[in-house]
């Protein structure tokens, strides 16, 4: 599995990553935390080439994606750089965060 | 009903040696004096933060520098919209019979007093601290991911978004207070170096000292009636994860409130006041509010539409791309420009009369949103 853990809500099924008490569609209270299949499409993409800190510069930057996962919550993943928008690719964890692979 | 009456703005750019409460205050005085008030007429006060002097109390540390006690006085937070949010809540003020006049401030040393601890405190409280922030995300790195859907959505171009900064920069040529007045060309937004991509170093605003304030007023000053026909907010979400698909939902919530409100359309606008931190951000607001066609609002900058002479001059004081932005007050600038130009004493930048205009600000990643409608009574 992909270690991306989501929350899913047992009234409606909706599914989202941010911590919550409550379903953000339907408020129903007590959602499940699960385990993501990993499974997405890449919503958007950008190379960073001047990170926050200068120590994270990366010669030819480094990638940031939004991907809407299969269960429907959109996450912020590491990319490989050539990652585009509405490629297929697979999430999982990489040295503690989740990264975006072309499947 | 609630009147703008008095608006100042300072220089953008550097003000060595000068703290937030100096701007802030050399803006407030002025404004006061644009109204026509005594110091002590002024009995409400809401101002901005400062990311260099984060105190808990800025609205009480204002009044205590300007010699206020006023009725009313509390510092409102809604990043970049907090200007045009502070200028809702004046207006709520007055409604409410609080308040007769009611300072709106906003102003800090951005560019000169800020470390860069600071600054990555700053960046750390944008960005979400679990999900974001650890991947490296920047602030820009949060628009650029919004500038690539928008292209990849609209099928404009990185060239038709740079038009965007080469209008601003062109208004600002005009202004004596605008921080970057050198004119750019396509070619020199799209050969800047790049900062996350599509975004290059001249789709994004500056960081600028500056203050700027605005006085809100139960009453029409002798200047004009410029009275807040409407306004509205929009609050979606805070994080960009968490956008929703529509990335003009937030500005056409706020903005169908305000225009609503003001019994007003779109089209009936003559002027805009548009946050423009980053191009993108101006393109989408543009876009959404139906002042341009979807991915069109780079070739109607071409086009000359928002220019002084066109169709909808769009901060003709050079916007944040180019006047500058010194957090709270980059926004309020905006308004200052507006006023100015409804009230014609905007000099060289005058355009011609515009009873109507629309200013629209947004906070975070289009998350939050507030818009007004102004309207000069006959």
């Amino acid at each position: 599995m992909s270690g991306i853990g989501l929350l899913k809500c047992r009234g409606c099924g909706h599914h989202w990553q941010f911590r919550r008490a409550a379903c953000p569609a339907c408020a129903a209270v007590d959602p499940e935390p699960v385990e993501a299949t990993g499974g997405g499409t890449v919503w958007s993409v950008t190379t960073v080439h001047r990170a926050p800190l200068p120590e994270w510069d990366v010669p030819g930057g480094y990638a940031i994606a939004l991907v809407a996962m299969d269960e429907g919550a959109r996450i912020m993943c590491r990319a490989d750089r050539d990652a585009a928008i509405g490629q297929r690719v697979t999430v999982e964890l990489v040295e503690g965060l989740p990264h975006a692979r072309g499947t | 009903m609630a009147f703008l009456t008095g608006v100042a703005v300072t220089a953008f750019g550097r003000h060595p040696g000068k703290g937030p409460i100096d701007l802030m205050e050399e803006a407030a005085l002025a404004a006061i004096a644009d109204a026509g008030l005594p110091r002590d007429a002024v009995d409400g006060v809401v101002s901005g933060y400062a990311t260099t002097y984060p105190h808990l109390m800025m609205g009480t540390v204002v009044c205590e520098r300007l010699g206020l006690a006023p009725a009313h006085a509390h510092e409102a937070r809604c990043g970049g919209a907090t200007g045009a949010m502070a200028i809702v809540l004046a207006r709520h003020l007055i409604a409410a019979g609080a308040c007769r006049h009611v300072l709106v401030v906003g102003g800090e040393n951005r560019l000169t007093g800020q470390s860069r601890d600071d600054a990555v405190k700053t960046l750390a409280g944008v960005g979400h601290p679990e999900h974001e922030v650890p991947l490296g995300a920047s602030i820009p790195a949060y628009y650029a991911l919004l500038a690539a859907r928008y292209l990849h959505e609209t099928g404009a171009t990185e060239a038709e978004l740079a038009e965007l900064a080469v209008l601003m920069r062109r208004h600002a040529g005009a202004h004596p207070g605008a921080q970057l007045n050198k004119p750019i060309t396509v070619d020199d937004v799209m050969t800047s170096k790049p900062i996350a991509t599509p975004l290059k170093f001249l789709d994004c605003c500056p960081i600028s000292d500056g203050a700027a304030a605005i006085i809100v007023s139960a009453e029409p000053s002798p200047h004009a009636a410029l009275r807040i026909a409407g306004w509205g907010e929009a609050h979606t979400h805070q994080h960009v994860s968490e956008i929703p698909d529509d990335l003009g939902l937030g500005a056409k919530i706020a903005a169908g409130q305000a225009f609503e409100r003001a019994g007003r359309r779109p089209g009936d606008m003559r002027l805009l006041g548009l946050y423009d931190s980053f191009t993108p951000t101006l393109a989408i607001f543009l876009e959404a509010l139906g002042f341009a066609p979807t991915g069109g609002a780079g070739p109607a900058a071409r086009e000359g539409r928002f220019g002084r002479d066109g169709a909808l001059p769009l901060n003709l004081h050079g916007g944040l791309l180019s006047y500058g932005h010194s957090g709270v007050a980059g926004f309020l600038a905006h308004v200052v420009e507006v006023v100015r130009q409804m009230r014609g004493e905007a000099g060289d930048r005058q355009m011609r009369d515009a009873p109507l205009a629309y200013l629209h600000a947004d906070g975070g990643v289009l998350s939050s949103h507030v818009g007004l409608v102004l309207e000069r009574a006959a």
